[in-house]
C-alpha cells in the first residue's frame, strides 16, 4: 500500500489535496503563464454569480432528505426555479460534495405527478383494487373534515384511537409528531424508525450509543464493512465518496457481504458470507485476534504478567486479566470465543478459515486506527442484535472505538427544544395518554430496548397487525406524514388491509403514494428541501453540520409545510370547533428576535424554525462551534459547524452500566432483567418468547445465532438478498426519470429494468438467461421481474434491489398508475419478522425463495 | 491558447455516476442520451470476482475523426482544443457516429424532452400534466432547464442533429470547470491545459503511465486514465501453484 505520509505513533494524518486547493493552485499557475487565454477560476464558494454570460442565479442553503445522512446542500436558483444542487461549501462535513442521488431531488421537486391541491376520496370502499375517485377540495374543507373527526373522538373520550405516523421528517417534527397527539390526548405517535436501522443501534449495549455513527475514513488504516455499502447507500455517501480513493492508499478495506456490493468493488477483498452468518464470522475473527495476542492493549488491557492465555478451547481465569477501558473480555472468551475458531466458522459461514484469519490479523495489525463498520446487513435480521454486537465488538478489541481512524459518535449539537405541552393537556388528553400504544411495544415478546428501556422503541411494522386484530384497540382516525408504509414495510398486504380498516385517514405527502390510496383526504405538502423553513443535521469528517432550508423557489403547488403550517391550520380548525388548546400552545412559540406571536401558518413556520435553531444563529445563545452575527448572516451561510471531534473522550465514559466498552454487556443484562421482571418471568423466558437461541449468560455477550428462516430448503432453495439501489431516495425517487434511466449504476443491474441477480452457475442449472422473466416466490408471496446473471452474486442466493414495484407514486414509477406496478417490490415477498430486542423489522437473512422461469 | 485535456483518476473514481447525472443536468440531455457515460466489466469467477468501472466521455481527440469526416464542418475544433458542434450547420447525416471509435456522438430520433409535452394529469384536477408543470414554472423543454449552454451551443439541441460533450465549453469560457468535474464527489477528474508543463494534468501524466482509449487508431485522445479502479493488494509468493 502506498501512503502519502506516514507518521509514527497513534493516528495518521496526510496532506489532503482538495478540489478547492487544486483549483486554487491551477488558477495561480495559469495566471502566471496565461497570455490572454481563459483562466479557470476557483470553484465559486460565494453565494451568487457565475461569470460571463452564464445565468445569474443564487446558491441557497438546504439539506438533503434522500437518506438519513441529511448532507448539507445548496440549491442553485435562477428566477425562482431550482436548476442544480451541490453540497454546501460552507460545511466542514460533506463540504461541496454530493452523492449522485442528491441531484434527483430536483426531479422529485419538479415532478408532474406531485399533488398540487388537497383532495378527498369519493369512493367510500377502500381496497387494493378500489379507485378512490379523488377530487380536489380546499385546505379549509380538508382539514375541517379531519378536525371534525378529532372533535368526535374527544367528545366520546376516545382520543387514544387517534394516531400520527411519521416517515421522513425535519428537525421541526416534534410539533406534529409529538405535540399534536399529546395535546389531543393520544399515546400513538408512531415513527418509521424500526423499518430503518434500529438494530444497528444495539451498539448501545456495548458503548452507550443508541445512535448512528460517523466513520473516520480520512485517518483510518483498516475498514471492515459488515453489510454496509457506504459508497452507494445510507449513510453519509457524499463524504465517503470523497475520501474513499485516498483511503485505498492508506488503508486496507474488506467487505463482508453476501453479494459484491458497489463498495465491495472498491475494496481490497470481499468476504462473501452466507446470509445470516455474520455473527459466526465476527466471533471467529475475535477468537483469532485474542489467540494471536493482537488485541489493542492500551484500550483493552492485558494479562497481569503479559503472558497470553487465550488458547483455543481453554477457559481463562478472569482474575488474571486487567482490563482498562473495557469490561468482560475474559467472560466473553469463556462463554463464546474459546470455541469460535475460524475452522468452525468456515463450515457454517462459507468464508475460508484462512481468509478469516488473514483479515482478522490484518485488521488488528492496523490497530487502533480501525473501523468495524456495522451496517444494516448483519443487524436487521431476526436475532440480528447479536450479529450487530459481534461485529461491533471488533472495534473495541482493536481500540478503534472513539479513536483516530475509527468509529466515532456524532459531535454534539444543540437544537432548542419546544415548550412542554403539559399546561395544554386537559383531562381528556391525560386520560387518553394512559392507554397502551397501538404498536404493542413493551409486551413480553416486544422488548424494543431503545436506550435500554423496556418497550422504549417503536414497532412500526407491527402496527398493521395491531390494527387488523384491534389489539389493543381499533384506530378510528389517523394522520400520516412523509410515509408510505404500504410500500416500505415487509408484508405489504397487511398494510393494505389495515389502512382499509382505519375509519378516517389523512395523508400528508408530496405524491399520491400507495398509502394515499387508502386515505380519505390527501394533503399536499411542501418539499422541505426547497419550499419552507426547516433544518436537518449531518455528521462526517469529524464535524456536525446543522443546515437550514429556506423557501428558495417559486412554489406552484397549493402545499403546506407538513410539521408547522399543517399543525397550525389543524389547530385553527380545532379552535373553531371549541378546542383551542393546540392553537394556544403553538402561539407560545414566538419569533426569538422580535418576540412576535405568529398570526399565520407561514409566520409560524418561520418562527418555529428560528426558535429551534437559536443556539446556532444567535450570538447570545451560542453553545460552541461556528458563530454568527445573527439570523440574517446565518441565512446566507446556511449551515452551522460544530467544533472538531474530541477523540477518546468516551473511553471509560461510555454511557454503559460500567462506563466501559462492554464485551460482556452488563447494560443488556440489566435491561433484559428489567423487562423480564416487568412480566414476572426469567430472562430465558424472554429470549424464548422473542425467538432467540441464547439462554443463560450467552444472552449478554456477542455470539452467533443460527439464522431463523422462513420456508424449507427443499421448497425454497435460494436465499433472498435485498439491498438498496444507488439512486434510491429511500422509496421516493422511482418517479424521477433519471432513476430508471440510470438503473445500471448498480453493479450487475440493467437500465430501465428491475432485475433479480443470480450467479451464472445457478442460471445455467435452472435454464435461466439474462433478460428472462422470473417469478420469485417466498412463503408469503410472489413477484415477477427480470433475471440477470451476474458473477458478483453468491451461488444459492438471489440479489435484488429495493426501490421499484410502485403501483402508485406517479406515471413513471408505476406501469399503470393506481393499478399495475413497474418492476417488483421486495416487500411483497419479505416475510414479516423482527429482531425483537431492538424492535427492528427484519429485511435480511430470513428470506427463502424459489425461482421459476415465467 | 490552452489545449484542454482531462485526467481521470480511476482509484479516486467510485463509480457513483455523479458525472453522468451532472452532465444530463447541466446540458439538458434528453431522456436516454448520455454524453458522460461508463464502461463496466465484471471479471473473475465467484468468489474471486471484481467489478470495474471506467467513466467515459468525448475524448476531444487532437486528430478527431468526427471532425475530419463531417461534410458540413458542423463538428470543429475550438481554439482551446475542444471538439465542439454547431447544430446550425449539422445536417444529421451521422457520419460522425460511424467515424467516432468511442461511441461518444449521440443522436435521438425523438423530439428532445417530448415526454414533457404530455397533457395528461394522472389525477385530474389534482396534479399537473408534464406540459402544465413546465409552463407553470416558466421553463423550456423540461422543468429543470438550464439556459447556460445557449451561450455557445444550443441549450436543447433540436431534432435531427447529433449532440455531444463539449467539455462544457460555455462554462470553460466563463472560467468554470466542466460540470462533470465540478460535481464529481470523489475529485476523480482533473481538467487543465496539456500545453502548460506546470498544469496538474501534466503533473499527473508525468507521474503515472496514463492510458488512453484505443490510441492505436491515431486519434490522439485527450482523456487520460491513471491508476486502477480497484487497486487490490495480494499476498505475494514464489509461483504460488
Amino acid at each position: 500500500m502506498k501512503k502519502l505520509q506516514i507518521e509514527k505513533g497513534e493516528g495518521i494524518s496526510k496532506t489532503k489535496l482538495t478540489r478547492r486547493t487544486f483549483v486554487k493552485g491551477t488558477a495561480v499557475a495559469c495566471a502566471g503563464m496565461a497570455m490572454g487565454g481563459p483562466v479557470l477560476r476557483a470553484l465559486s464558494t460565494k453565494g451568487t454569480a457565475q461569470a460571463g454570460n452564464l445565468s445569474q442565479g443564487e446558491w441557497v442553503s438546504s439539506f438533503c432528505t434522500g437518506c438519513t445522512a441529511w448532507c448539507t446542500k445548496q440549491i442553485y436558483v435562477v428566477n425562482g426555479r431550482a436548476v442544480k444542487i451541490r453540497g454546501n461549501p460552507n460545511s466542514k462535513s460533506n463540504g461541496i460534495n454530493s452523492c449522485p442521488r442528491a441531484h434527483l431531488a430536483l426531479q422529485q421537486c419538479y415532478d408532474p405527478d406531485r399533488l398540487k391541491t388537497p383532495m378527498k376520496r369519493t369512493n367510500p370502499r377502500k381496497g387494493r383494487n378500489e379507485d378512490p375517485g379523488f377530487v380536489p377540495i380546499s385546505w379549509d374543507e380538508a382539514v375541517g373534515m379531519l378536525a371534525d373527526r378529532i372533535i368526535e373522538l374527544r367528545r366520546d373520550n376516545e382520543v387514544h384511537k387517534f394516531m400520527v405516523m411519521r416517515g421522513r421528517y425535519t428537525a421541526l417534527n416534534a410539533l406534529l409528531y409529538d405535540r399534536v397527539p399529546k395535546i389531543i390526548g393520544s399515546p400513538n405517535n408512531i415513527s418509521h424508525s424500526s423499518i430503518c436501522a434500529e438494530a444497528e443501534k444495539m451498539r448501545y449495549f456495548q458503548e452507550g450509543q443508541w445512535a448512528y455513527m460517523q466513520y473516520d475514513i480520512p485517518k483510518t488504516r483498516y475498514v471492515l464493512l459488515w453489510g454496509a455499502d457506504p459508497l452507494v447507500a445510507n449513510r453519509g455517501a457524499s463524504s465517503y465518496l470523497n475520501s474513499w480513493g485516498h483511503a485505498l492508499d492508506n488503508a486496507r478495506i474488506a467487505s463482508v457481504e453476501p453479494r459484491l456490493s458497489g463498495t465491495g468493488s472498491k475494496c481490497d477483498e470481499w468476504l462473501p458470507v452466507k446470509p445470516g452468518y455474520d455473527g459466526a464470522l465476527a466471533t471467529a475473527m475475535a477468537h483469532t485476534i485474542l489467540t494471536e495476542g493482537m488485541w489493542y492493549k492500551p484500550f483493552v488491557g492485558d494479562f497481569i504478567d503479559e503472558v497470553n492465555r487465550f488458547e483455543p478451547g481453554k477457559t481463562v481465569n478472569e482474575h488474571m486479566f486487567l482490563e482498562r477501558h473495557t469490561h468482560g473480555l475474559v467472560k466473553w472468551w469463556n462463554i463464546v470465543l474459546k470455541d469460535a475458531t475460524p475452522e468452525w466458522a468456515e463450515t457454517i459461514c462459507g468464508v475460508p478459515a484462512q481468509q478469516i484469519r488473514r483479515v482478522a490479523l490484518g485488521f488488528a495489525a492496523a490497530a487502533p486506527n480501525c473501523i468495524s463498520w456495522v451496517g444494516g446487513g448483519p443487524a436487521m435480521q431476526p436475532r440480528g442484535s447479536y450479529g450487530c454486537l459481534a461485529a461491533n465488538a471488533l472495534s473495541g478489541l482493536v481500540g478503534g472505538c472513539d479513536n483516530e481512524g475509527g468509529v466515532l459518535t456524532y459531535n454534539s449539537r444543540s437544537y432548542k427544544g419546544y415548550p412542554s405541552p403539559g399546561d395544554f393537556q386537559d383531562d381528556i388528553a391525560k386520560q387518553g395518554l394512559k392507554y397502551e400504544k397501538i404498536d404493542q411495544r413493551g409486551r413480553l415478546e416486544w422488548p424494543n430496548l431503545a436506550r435500554g428501556g423496556s418497550g422504549a422503541g417503536v414497532n412500526t411494522n407491527n402496527v398493521a397487525d395491531a390494527i387488523n386484530s384491534e389489539d389493543p384497540y381499533h384506530i378510528k382516525v389517523a394522520v400520516g406524514f412523509f410515509n408510505n408504509f404500504n410500500f416500505s414495510c415487509p408484508g405489504t398486504k397487511r398494510w393494505d388491509q389495515a389502512m382499509s380498516k382505519v375509519d378516517f385517514f389523512a395523508h400528508l405527502t408530496t405524491h399520491a403514494s400507495e398509502m394515499s390510496f387508502y386515505a380519505d383526504v390527501v394533503l399536499p405538502v411542501k418539499n422541505c428541501m426547497f419550499e419552507q423553513w426547516a433544518s436537518l443535521d449531518h455528521c462526517s469528517n469529524g464535524h456536525r453540520s446543522v443546515s437550514l432550508s429556506q423557501p428558495a423557489i417559486k412554489s406552484v403547488w397549493d402545499a403546506k409545510a407538513m410539521e408547522t403550517e399543517f399543525s397550525w391550520i389543524l389547530a385553527e380548525k380545532l379552535a373553531e370547533r371549541g378546542f383551542d388548546n393546540l392553537h394556544r400552545y403553538l402561539k407560545t412559540i414566538v419569533d426569538p428576535e422580535t418576540g412576535r406571536t405568529p398570526t399565520t401558518a407561514e409566520e409560524f413556520d418561520l418562527y418555529a424554525c428560528k426558535h429551534l435553531m437559536q443556539h446556532f444563529w444567535d450570538p447570545a445563545a451560542t453553545k460552541g462551534g461556528d458563530k454568527f452575527s445573527g439570523w440574517e448572516e446565518f441565512k446566507k451561510i446556511g449551515v452551522w459547524n460544530s467544533d472538531p471531534y474530541n477523540y477518546r473522550a468516551r473511553w471509560s465514559n461510555m454511557g454503559t452500566a460500567t462506563g466501559k466498552f462492554e464485551f460482556y454487556s452488563q447494560t443488556l443484562k440489566d435491561s433484559l432483567e428489567n423487562h423480564a421482571q416487568k412480566h414476572g418471568v426469567s430472562v430465558d423466558r424472554v429470549m424464548e418468547a422473542c425467538n432467540y437461541e441464547a439462554r443463560g449468560e450467552l444472552a449478554f455477550v456477542p455470539h452467533h445465532e443460527e439464522p431463523y428462516e422462513w420456508g424449507s430448503t427443499q421448497e425454497y432453495p435460494f436465499k433472498f438478498v435485498d439491498y438498496k439501489a444507488r439512486l434510491n431516495r429511500e422509496g421516493r425517487s422511482a418517479n424521477c426519470p433519471w432513476y430508471m434511466e440510470l438503473k445500471d449504476l448498480d453493479p450487475g443491474d440493467l437500465a430501465y429494468d428491475d432485475v433479480a441477480k443470480l450467479n451464472p452457475v445457478d442460471g445455467e442449472r435452472l435454464g435461466i438467461k439474462t433478460g428472462d422473466k422470473v417469478r420469485l416466490t417466498s412463503p408469503i408471496g410472489s413477484i415477477t421481474c427480470t433475471a440477470a446473471l451476474w458473477e458478483g452474486t453468491q451461488p444459492g442466493t438471489v440479489a435484488k434491489a429495493f426501490g421499484q414495484g410502485h403501483w402508485a407514486y406517479g406515471r413513471w414509477a408505476a406501469k399503470v398508475f393506481g393499478k399495475e406496478p413497474r418492476g417488483a417490490n421486495n416487500n411483497d415477498i419479505i416475510p414479516t419478522d423482527n429482531d425483537r430486542l431492538s424492535g427492528s423489522t427484519a429485511f435480511y437473512g430470513h428470506i427463502r425463495i424459489k425461482v421459476e422461469k415465467v | 491558447m490552452p489545449n484542454y485535456a482531462m485526467v481521470i483518476d480511476l482509484q479516486l473514481c467510485t463509480g457513483c455516476g455523479g458525472c453522468i447525472i451532472g452532465c444530463k443536468n447541466e446540458n439538458n440531455l434528453p431522456e436516454g442520451v448520455r454524453w458522460s457515460n461508463k464502461i463496466t466489466e465484471t471479471l473473475g469467477r465467484f468468489p474471486h470476482v471484481r467489478y470495474h468501472y471506467r467513466p467515459t466521455l468525448c475524448n476531444h481527440c487532437e486528430n478527431a475523426p468526427c471532425v475530419r469526416g463531417c461534410p458540413t464542418r458542423a463538428l470543429y475544433k475550438t481554439k482551446d482544443g475542444i471538439t465542439a458542434h454547431d447544430p446550425d450547420k449539422c445536417i444529421g447525416c451521422r457520419y460522425c457516429m460511424v467515424n467516432c471509435p468511442y461511441g461518444a456522438v449521440n443522436y435521438t430520433w425523438n423530439k428532445p424532452h417530448q415526454e414533457w409535452e404530455d397533457n395528461t394529469e394522472i389525477i385530474p384536477g389534482c396534479t399537473y400534466s408534464p406540459r402544465g408543470l413546465v409552463n407553470a414554472v416558466d421553463a423550456k423543454g423540461w422543468p429543470i432547464f438550464n439556459p447556460d449552454p445557449d451561450v455557445n451551443y444550443k441549450a436543447i439541441r433540436p431534432t435531427g442533429v447529433i449532440e455531444k460533450c463539449h467539455f462544457c465549453l460555455h462554462r470553460v469560457e466563463a472560467g468554470d470547470l466542466p460540470y462533470c468535474v465540478e460535481v464529481c464527489p470523489s475529485n476523480a477528474r482533473v481538467f487543465g491545459d496539456l500545453d502548460d508543463p506546470n498544469s496538474k494534468v501534466n503533473e499527473l501524466l508525468g507521474m503515472f503511465r496514463a492510458e488512453q482509449l484505443r490510441p492505436e487508431l491515431g486519434t490522439r485522445p485527450k482523456v487520460f486514465y491513471i491508476r486502477e479502479f480497484c487497486p487490490c493488494a495480494y499476498e505475494p509468493g514464489k509461483g504460488m501453484i
